[in-house]
Formats: structure tokens, C-alpha cells, sequence
């Protein structure tokens, strides 16, 4: 035992410890590594960018040295600053420097000891002040300290004498030295502005790394950049969470400009000053899980179980929406736009609750009387598959066999059958629609392409019309109209859809009779009924209409149509109100295994193919809308924006204008507004008709919150009056609800942030002087605004595609400041209108040549066109009736306007504020 | 590293050069210069002139006739106002520092087609007595819509980017005319007759184009030796 001890303590294990304190040391040179390199990528990059960024800066510097050198205006400035300095540097001017700055320095001790002793006076007199009113207060003899103040007094004049003395004398060496010294003080003020840029670069360039020699550097020690948003986002307690995003630790040159070339992580955001600017963080909109930095794939959230991975290609945009709810109106955000309205517009809504969308109007059409409206064959043909009947429409197909497609109609027709009777017993069937009246056709064919049709239809193939997304029509196509419906109920119906359908998108033209009946005799010719396979007593079988009904109720019909006895049905499709956050295990992709398995692939293959993930026990209801790869695209990146939770409203970018714009926008998109107007920059579809005389086409309406008075415009919405006669197409009227027609105006008023949208001009109360200024300057021999506008019943000559709008309407349209604006400059207001320029370059000889007050005259001048008896309403006392002069009574306005004030005050017209030079 | 600055200051500045060279214009002065001159032609039968019907201000617009201009093919169907400029000169004679003018005689644009200098004031005139305005067409140059009441005879406009414009009268639908602001001397525009002269043409081969508002552009190649006169004829088809 002792000897096997003693063994044990021979025993060396110097190697089994060095083996020992080796492996330690590894694990500990290990553990550093790992630790600050290999798990922080954002080291490499920093230091990369430091390099990238010296490089950069060092070539600028040098391109602006080159510049410099190049640049006569500094290498006068060298030359010049050098010859300065000489001059004071050496010969006669130095000495002279010399000696005044010698001198200066006893002048500037004179005058300190001047402006001290001034003031030991002064504060001398102010004890002897207060001896002084002691004495008078407490009935002292003042006599002494009278005397003492007095002498004070005296000796501080002489004091203050002294020091202004000597101070100018300091001032005037000063002066004289920089007199000498300007020169070279100028020459370096122009250097230092030359050389600002080359200043500018060595500053950033010693900002860029620690230490620089000749092409070697030290970047400065790396760290964690972050931006961190206090109170973000809400945690699953409701509590508020901080979000914190490190991208900038990698994405290092992300907010400086002059590396849009770089490669990322270094490239400058391409829309840096407009979103890096206003905005904050990155993920946000990118998503991506901003607090990571051990590798790429966690920072970007590309890792199982992160519910937000970055956004990539056209989904980038999804996020603008959750902080800009007016997203149609943003820049850079067109893909997140198009999809939201591609949305609403394609009918999403009728089968999905999304949260903000419930509301959405139904978009199908109304078939309460349906059975008034379709031929029993067609509707079988229709619901069977209405693709073949029209590619276009976005009636999805719902892959019904034609025995279901006839009991669908059956059901449709009967449970419609005894309100569209009643509605058609109502309306006789008209006389004089003739399909084969040839010149009837044509006159309807010109009517239909005239009248404003085009603005949202398509009369024969391959004409334009709006589109929803890029290949569906925003309304039918009518090319085989004929085959669909009969004339009776085509012309009750195009004569007022409201009649018909208690709520359509589509307005009335307000056709007459006549006009009615030649563009149904038109419309008839296009399609030819094919024979019947399908008649009403075939339909109208009990157990057919029952099959139907489920059907009906089954696919959710309701959700686009008003369809009889489906009132209480509601939408049958999931909510996607949180569907961007699905996750892979709450997607079913039934059998398929040809898509790529994320919620990219399920999205995309659901739209295109939806029932592709049915299997022999899963049943799929969602129609196929037949939707081009890109509108699928879009809806895909509005779908990624339906997320659970919410950015706090803090970071939301609302303003007091953005709900009624949101709401407007809504309403444009339901109406097709944009089918024949420009708004905001959008829309105009009809204007492809008008391409030879654009000024026949409906108006662009820009600024149009600023040009009209809000009443105006709500009693036009609700029943539009023609402003421009001379149009063929025609403003419908919608029959907008009060709610709509506020809407549509409280829109316009939004787009121009009108604070006080209401102006009133009372036409009695304009300053007569004006008022015929306003006439002359707009008479013949002025600015003849007469030769395009009408004015009442006084047409302009000439044909009416060269009229311009009535000036008697304006008073009740204009808003009274807009008109001044209006002829300051119209090609600002609206590029490219016809209305000329007439300013700068107004008469000598009215108003002073004063040419605000001359654009004022001629709108207080059409603020009284139309308005007959002025006189009254300016001053009722002082005009008796029987005094009105005669022309205030005559039929022409344009004699009666100026002089519509009462007889005594007829003079003012002549007044000599406004004299005339005749011009011959 | 410095041999490589160079080189990529080099191959940066040769699309600058390249583009110097084709649009850059030098003035000179052009000694014993040749001249280029000739007749165009309009080819086949001469359509009628088409009258315009005067619609408003006739007793100004309708004292004379008028006549549609946008095709005029006088005698031996020489074919006016064709612009015949050269397409690649880059150096010659001083462009002219005054611009053209401009006359709206009796409701028509006299001349039809004018030319005038890039950086030039064009006169406007109006001696019509009624309103007219000038609204231009132009995509390089801001578009401009200008009133010319009757009492401002006379205005001026400045384009400083070598076009052609359309030019309409708003208040008169069919005046309309044309302006081709230069930015070289050497262009001219055909009288009745169809003809048209360029001269003190720097010797050399250059690239003539004609352009005519209905008919459509043209180019022939064209030699001009020192002192010497080329003489072509040229036919234009309607397309």
C-alpha cells in the first residue's frame, strides 16, 4: 500500500495539466472568439463600410483638390490672401502695424483707466445724491451737501470728456489697424467659402475612422447602433412595448447619401429623404426581427417560429397602410394602393370580413326584380359560367354544373318573380325602339359613345373603359347586351337605374325619351339571342327553386347581390382581418405538394387556383375570379397587411383631413369618378376619346376643394345643372344620398386642407369704382373675356368646342378668391387650359396699372353679372322704385350691371378712379 | 491606384464628349463657305385648298379668304413651308441674336412656319384689334397659353430649347401655325415656290432633313465643297 502511495506522489502530471490548461486556453480563446466575432457579422460590416467610406471620401477630397486647383476663382483668392499678408508682413506696412498696435495698447490702457476713474465719480455722486435728499428729509442744512454734489458733477463732466476722448482715440487705432488688416480678412472670408466643400470633406473624412495613414485606417471600435421607439407596440397584456430595431448596425450607410452604388448592407435607401426623413425605424415596414444580431437570417426573421419576416419585393409596402389610412394618396406606395382598392373593387368583401371594410357596399347587382331583367336562358348560362360570357366581368365562376346553374336561376326568377312583375306591369313596354331603323342605331350608337357611356362601359369589343386591376371591367361590357335582357327593361332602365335597383353605382344620364329609345334600339343590335334551352315553366319546378335556394345560401350569393329572401344571410367566407399573420401550421394545403409551402404560396395558389386545396372530405367554396399574376400580386400584399395588433396610433400618420379623404376615395372607387375625371392625378379613362380635342372631354378636377363653394357643389352632386353647355357627355346625376353628396364634397375640401371652406362676396357690397373697372377691363376693348365665355343668355361666336364656361353662374360656383388666383395664372392652377395668361402685362391706364386690383375688379365686375337690381339690395332706403333707372330694368346684363345702383349714386360710375385712354 | 483613378476619369468623360459632339453647336466664322440650295416637291396631284370658314370676329377674320395651309403646293408643285435644317453641322456662322416674327394678320399666322434662335426674343404681333393668345405645344420648352389683347400689339417670348412647336390660337380654332426654335443658322423654310437656300456652309458631309407639318421628315445625305453651290431637288410623298 505505502509503496503504491509513494508512487503516486513520484508520479509527474505536468503533461495531463498542460494538456489540461491548453484545452482551457483553447475554450477560453474559443469562447472570446465566438463571442465578438464569429456571432457579431455586424463587426465585419462596420469595419467594411468604414473602408468603403474612407475610400469614398478620400477620392472626393481628392476630385475637389483637382477641382480647386483647376478653379481660377481660388487660385486668385491664394494669390491675392498671400499678397495681403505680405503686405503686412514686411517693408512699410508692417511697421506700420507695428507702431499702431504698440500705440493701441497705451490707448487702451488710457482709456481703461479713463473709464475707471468715471466711474469712482459716479459712484461718488450717487453717496453724495443720497446725503444730499438725507438732509432735505430730515431738515439738515443741504447747503454742504449741495456743494459736494455739485463739485462731483463738475469733476465727472471733465472725467467723461477725458474718457470719450481717449476711447475715440482707442476706436480710431482699432480702426486704422483694420483698415490695414481688411484686405487679408476679406481674401480669407473668400477661401474659407471656396474651400467649404474640401473643409466639409477632411471634417467627415476624421469622422470616418480613428486613424488613417496613407491608405491604412483604424474604424473606430464597432458598437450597436439602434433606434429605439418607446411604446410601439402593445403587448398581449395591453401593456406598451418598446420596439427596438439594431438593422443600422449592418445597414450602416443606410441614411447618408453617396452610396447608392454600395452593395447592401451599405447602399443608401433608395427614398431616403422622403422616408428615412419623416419616418422611424426600420421594421415597421420592413419587418424582420430588429433586435437580432447573431446572423442575417435571424435579423431578417428568416427563422422558424419569428411571425414577421422581412417583406420583400412588392409586400415592402404592405406596412405603409397600417400608419397612412389615406394609402391611395402617398408616394411609394402604389403596390399596397392598387391592392387595397383591387380589394374592395374585385368584391373580397362580400364573402370575408376584414375590420375597416365591413361597411363595403355590395358590388353585384341588384336582383330583388331580376326577374324583369334577365332572359331565363341566359341567367342559366350566366351563373353556370359567366366567364364565356363575358372574360372580363368580375363575377367570379363558381364551377356550377348547368343542372346547378338552372336550379340557381330558378330560384333567382321565381323568389324576384312577383316584385318584377309588379315593377314591369308598371312600365309599359315603349313605343318606337326599332334595332332594324338603321338611322335610329346610328343615332343611338353616336348617343351611347357621346353622352358619357364610355366613361365606365365598353360598347363593342375592343374599345377602352376602366378596368379593375389590370383585366377585369369596372362595368359590363356590352357588346352582347341583347342576349342578356329585353329593350322594355333596358330602357325603364337606362333612363333611371335607381327606378329599377334602389342602389347602383350606375347613374342617370338624364336621357330624354327620345334619346332613350335610340340608344336601345342601338344596344338591341348587340348580340343575338341564341335559341332557348331554358324557359320559365322548365324553372319553375318546386324542388329545382328549393336546390337553388341552398345553393344560393351555400356559395353566398348575398354577399355581392341583394337577392331575395337571403336578408338575414351573412358573409360566409373567413374573417381576414388578421390573416397576414397566419402561420404555416393554421394553412391547409390539402393535397398539394407542387407549391412552395409558405404563406406566400398558399396566398397566391388560393387566388389562383381556389379550389386547389380541396380533397375528396375538404370541400372549397371560394369562386375563381380569374385574376392576372400581378392583381394576384397585389391582393397578396394587401393581405400581408392584415396583421393582429396594431402600431400604436402615436406613430399613425393622421391628420384632421385623413378620414375624409379615406371615405371620399372609397366613394370615387364605388362611383368610377375617375372614368371620366382626373382626380388627383388619377383616372380620366374617357379622355381616350377626346385625344383630338381634349377640351370636349370631361373637366379635370384639380384643386377643385378650392375653386367651388361647398354648397354649390352639394346641390350640383345632388342634382347636376350643365356649366359647360356646350359638352356632348354629360355630368349623371347619382342620386347621391345627403350622406354621399357630403362626402364627395368634404373629399375635395380635404385634398385642398381647407380650413374655412365657406366664402360669401355680396355683389351689393362691392365698391362700385371696381365694379366698372372690372367691366372695362373685360370688355372688347380690354381683355374681350366675352369672346369665349357665355355670359347668361349672350353666347360667344364661334363654335361651341371654343365657348368657355358661363361668368354669370360664377358667383354662386367660384369661390371669390379662387376666381383672383384663377386669372393671376391659370396654367398653374390647371396645365395645359385653354384660358390664357393675361397677367403680368395688364392696362396702363386702369386702376393705376395696379395689376392685383385689376384681377379683383373683373371678379367684383362678374360677381354682379346676372344680378339686375343691385340698387336694392345695396341701399333700400334711398332708391324709390320709381327712381330706378331705366337700364337697371333692361333685359341685356351687361348694361344693367354697373349702373344698378340707385340715381344719386349713379355718378360714382363715372367716377375718376378709373379713366380711360382710348386706344383707337 | 492613381493609374486607375485616371483611367476611370476617362472612360467617364467619353459619353460626355460623345454627347458634346452631337448637340453642341460652335460659332465661327465661316470663310469661302458653300452653299446648299434647292427646291422640294411635292409628288403626285395637288390637292384643292380647303377654305376655312370664318366662325367668329368676322369683321376682322373674314375680310380676306382663307385657305387650310397645313399642305400648299404652289407652282411646278414646289411644296411650301417644308423646314430644311442640317442635322449634324457643329460649327458655322453666328446664329442670329434677334428672334423671328411673328404676325396674327387678319386671324392667320403670318408666317406659318417660323424659325427662330434658341435664347432669342420671338415678336409677337397683333395688330388684329381683337383678342388672340399664344398657346404653345412644346414638350423641351415650358408650354406657354399667353393673352394678346388688343392693346398689346406687340409681346415677346423667349424659348430656350431647340423644337418645333404647334402653335394654336385658342380663341380662333383654325389659326394654328408653327415654331422651330434653332439652335444652329442653318435652317430654312421653303417659300411658294418650294424653294430654299443655305448658305456659307462650311465645306463637309453633312445630314439634311426635311420636315414638313402633313408629310412628314425626310433626311438626304448632302457634300459641300468650299465655294461651292449644291443644288438639289427634293420630293416628298403623301404618305
Amino acid at each position: 500500500m505505502a509503496r503504491r502511495e509513494l508512487d503516486d506522489e513520484k508520479k509527474s502530471y505536468s503533461g495531463l495539466f498542460l494538456f489540461c490548461i491548453g484545452l482551457l486556453l483553447m475554450g477560453t480563446v474559443w469562447s472570446v472568439w465566438d463571442d465578438s466575432v464569429s456571432r457579431r457579422p455586424w463587426k465585419r460590416y462596420q469595419a467594411e463600410f468604414a473602408r468603403i467610406s474612407y475610400d469614398k471620401l478620400t477620392a472626393d477630397l481628392q476630385r475637389e483638390e483637382e477641382r480647386l486647383a483647376n478653379d481660377p476663382a481660388y487660385q486668385e483668392a491664394l494669390t491675392k490672401f498671400a499678397e495681403a499678408q505680405d503686405q503686412i508682413s514686411g517693408g512699410e506696412g508692417a511697421e506700420r502695424l507695428a507702431q499702431l498696435q504698440a500705440e493701441l495698447a497705451v490707448a487702451e490702457v488710457a482709456a481703461s483707466e479713463a473709464e475707471n476713474a468715471l466711474r469712482l465719480v459716479r459712484s461718488e455722486i450717487e453717496v453724495a445724491w443720497y446725503e444730499y435728499d438725507h438732509a432735505i428729509i430730515t431738515d439738515h442744512s443741504i447747503r454742504e451737501p449741495k456743494e459736494h454734489l455739485n463739485a462731483l458733477l463738475a469733476e465727472a463732466e471733465v472725467l467723461d470728456t477725458d474718457f470719450k476722448a481717449k476711447t475715440a482715440h482707442r476706436d480710431q487705432l482699432q480702426n486704422e489697424i483694420d483698415e490695414i488688416n481688411l484686405s487679408v480678412r476679406e481674401w480669407d472670408d473668400t477661401l474659407r467659402r471656396l474651400t467649404s466643400d474640401r473643409e466639409r470633406l477632411k471634417q467627415r473624412l476624421d469622422d470616418t475612422v480613428l486613424f488613417a495613414s496613407d491608405g491604412f485606417i483604424i474604424p473606430y471600435f464597432p458598437a450597436i447602433n439602434q433606434i429605439v421607439l418607446p411604446e410601439f407596440d402593445r403587448s398581449n397584456f395591453d401593456t406598451p412595448l418598446q420596439r427596438v430595431d439594431r438593422c443600422t448596425s449592418c445597414h450602416i450607410g443606410i441614411n447618408r447619401s453617396g452610396f447608392e452604388d454600395q452593395p447592401n448592407p451599405y447602399k443608401t435607401h433608395p427614398h431616403r429623404r422622403t422616408l428615412l426623413g419623416s419616418h422611424v425605424g426600420c421594421t415597421p415596414c420592413h419587418e424582420g426581427q430588429g433586435v437580432a444580431t447573431n446572423s442575417i437570417a435571424q435579423a431578417h426573421g428568416n427563422v422558424q417560429f419569428w411571425e414577421h419576416p422581412l417583406l420583400e419585393g412588392e409586400k415592402v409596402e404592405a406596412n405603409c397602410i397600417k400608419c397612412h389610412a389615406d394609402v391611395q394618396d402617398i408616394e411609394f406606395a402604389d403596390n399596397i394602393a392598387r391592392g387595397e382598392k383591387l380589394f374592395m373593387q374585385v368584391g373580397c368583401t362580400g364573402c370575408h370580413l376584414v375590420e375597416g371594410y365591413g361597411d363595403a357596399r355590395k358590388i353585384g347587382p341588384y336582383l330583388r326584380r331580376v326577374a324583369a331583367k334577365a332572359d331565363p336562358s341566359w341567367l342559366v348560362e350566366w351563373v353556370t359560367n359567366p366567364h364565356q360570357f363575358r372574360p372580363q366581368t368580375r363575377m367570379p365562376q363558381f364551377f356550377f354544373t348547368q343542372e346547378q346553374g338552372k336550379a340557381i336561376a330558378a330560384y333567382l326568377l321565381n323568389a324576384s318573380q312577383e316584385e318584377g312583375q309588379a315593377w314591369l306591369d308598371a312600365r309599359p313596354a315603349p313605343e318606337g325602339i326599332d334595332p332594324t331603323d338603321t338611322a335610329l342605331v346610328e343615332r343611338g350608337r353616336a348617343l351611347a359613345n357621346s353622352v358619357g357611356c364610355r366613361g365606365c362601359h365598353m360598347l363593342e369589343e375592343g374599345q377602352t373603359a376602366t378596368l379593375v386591376g389590370s383585366a377585369k371591367t369596372y362595368a359590363p361590357l356590352l357588346a352582347r347586351i341583347a342576349e342578356k335582357t329585353s329593350s322594355r327593361w333596358l330602357y325603364y332602365w337606362i333612363k333611371n337605374p335607381r327606378d329599377y335597383s334602389s342602389h347602383t353605382a350606375m347613374p342617370s344620364l338624364r336621357l330624354t325619351d327620345d334619346e332613350a329609345k335610340a340608344i336601345v334600339s342601338y344596344l338591341m343590335t348587340l348580340g343575338e339571342k341564341p335559341a332557348a334551352f331554358a324557359s320559365r315553366p322548365d324553372l319553375d319546378d318546386a324542388e329545382l327553386i328549393n336546390h337553388g335556394q341552398g345553393l344560393v345560401r351555400q356559395h353566398g350569393c348575398h354577399g355581392c347581390h341583394e337577392i331575395p329572401g337571403m336578408e338575414r344571410e351573412g358573409r360566409i367566407g373567413v374573417e381576414l382581418s388578421a390573416f397576414g399573420s397566419k402561420t404555416l401550421e393554421e394553412l391547409y394545403f390539402g393535397n398539394r405538394t407542387d407549391i412552395p409551402h409558405t404563406w406566400d404560396g398558399w396566398t397566391y395558389y388560393k387566388i389562383k387556383e381556389p379550389r386547389g386545396y380541396a380533397t375528396e372530405r375538404i370541400e372549397q367554396l371560394m369562386p375563381w375570379f380569374n385574376l392576372p399574376d400581378e392583381d394576384i400580386r397585389l391582393l397578396r400584399v394587401f393581405l400581408t397587411s392584415r396583421t393582429e395588433g396594431e402600431f400604436s396610433e402615436a406613430y399613425h400618420a393622421l391628420s384632421k383631413w385623413t378620414p375624409a379623404l379615406v371615405e371620399g376615395q372609397r366613394m370615387v372607387h364605388y362611383y368610377n369618378c375617375t372614368g371620366c375625371h382626373v382626380i388627383e392625378d388619377k383616372g380620366g379613362d374617357i379622355r381616350v376619346l377626346y385625344q383630338e380635342s381634349p377640351t370636349l372631354a370631361p373637366p379635370i378636377l384639380k384643386g377643385q376643394g378650392e375653386k367651388v363653394q361647398p354648397e354649390w357643389l352639394y346641390e350640383f352632386l345632388k342634382g347636376p345643372t350643365p356649366i359647360r353647355p356646350w359638352l356632348e357627355v354629360r355630368m349623371p346625376s347619382f342620386h347621391f344620398s345627403d350622406t354621399d353628396a357630403r362626402t364627395v364634397v368634404d373629399y375635395f375640401i380635404a385634398q385642398a386642407k381647407l380650413e374655412n371652406p365657406y366664402t360669401y362676396l355680396n355683389p351689393a357690397e362691392l365698391p362700385p369704382h371696381m365694379v366698372q373697372a372690372g367691366e372695362i377691363l373685360m370688355s372688347d376693348d380690354y381683355f374681350a373675356c366675352f369672346s369665349c365665355h357665355q355670359q347668361g343668355d349672350k353666347k360667344p361666336e364661334g363654335p361651341p368646342e371654343g365657348w368657355a364656361p358661363d361668368l354669370e353662374l360664377a358667383k354662386d360656383r367660384l369661390n371669390p378668391e379662387w376666381v383672383v388666383k384663377w386669372i393671376a395664372d391659370p396654367q398653374t392652377l390647371m396645365p395645359g387650359t385653354r384660358m390664357p395668361s393675361f397677367y403680368p402685362g395688364g392696362p396702363d391706364d386702369i386702376l393705376d396699372a395696379d395689376e392685383p386690383k385689376q384681377m379683383e375688379a373683373m371678379r367684383d365686375y362678374i360677381w354682379t353679372l346676372g344680378l339686375p337690381q343691385v340698387a336694392k339690395l345695396a341701399d333700400p332706403d334711398s332708391a324709390a322704385p320709381a327712381e330706378e333707372p331705366a337700364e337697371s330694368t333692361g333685359p341685356a346684363p351687361e348694361t344693367t350691371v354697373p349702373s344698378g345702383e340707385s340715381v344719386q349714386t349713379d355718378k360714382q360710375y363715372v367716377a375718376p378712379a378709373v379713366q380711360r385712354t382710348d386706344r383707337g | 491606384m492613381c493609374s486607375c483613378r485616371h483611367l476611370v476619369l476617362v472612360v467617364l468623360s467619353i459619353p460626355v464628349l460623345a454627347l458634346s459632339s452631337a448637340w453642341g453647336y460652335e460659332d465661327g466664322v465661316v470663310s469661302n463657305g458653300g452653299k446648299i440650295a434647292g427646291t422640294v416637291k411635292f409628288v403626285g396631284e395637288a390637292p384643292a385648298m380647303v377654305k376655312i370658314e370664318t366662325t367668329k370676329d368676322v369683321e376682322v377674320c373674314g375680310k380676306t379668304e382663307k385657305f387650310d395651309e397645313a399642305l400648299v403646293v404652289g407652282d411646278g408643285n414646289g411644296l411650301k413651308n417644308v423646314v430644311v435644317s442640317i442635322v449634324n453641322i457643329e460649327k458655322g456662322k453666328a446664329q442670329a441674336a434677334e428672334g423671328g416674327t411673328l404676325d396674327q394678320k387678319e386671324c392667320v399666322y403670318r408666317p406659318r412656319v417660323i424659325l427662330s434662335p434658341a435664347g432669342a426674343e420671338l415678336n409677337i404681333l397683333n395688330n388684329d384689334g381683337i383678342l388672340h393668345n399664344i398657346h404653345t405645344y412644346s414638350e423641351a420648352n415650358p408650354p406657354i397659353n399667353k393673352a394678346q389683347p388688343k392693346f398689346r400689339r406687340k409681346m415677346t417670348q423667349k424659348f430656350d430649347k431647340a423644337e418645333t412647336v404647334r402653335v394654336e390660337c385658342d380663341a380662333h380654332s383654325w389659326m394654328k401655325g408653327w415654331l422651330v426654335v434653332t439652335d444652329h443658322p442653318y435652317y430654312a423654310v421653303t417659300d411658294a415656290s418650294g424653294m430654299f437656300e443655305l448658305a456659307e456652309v462650311p465645306a463637309g458631309s453633312y445630314i439634311l432633313r426635311f420636315w414638313h407639318e402633313t408629310l412628314g421628315e425626310m433626311t438626304q445625305d448632302v457634300t459641300v465643297e468650299a465655294g461651292q453651290l449644291v443644288s438639289l431637288t427634293v420630293e416628298m410623298v403623301q404618305n
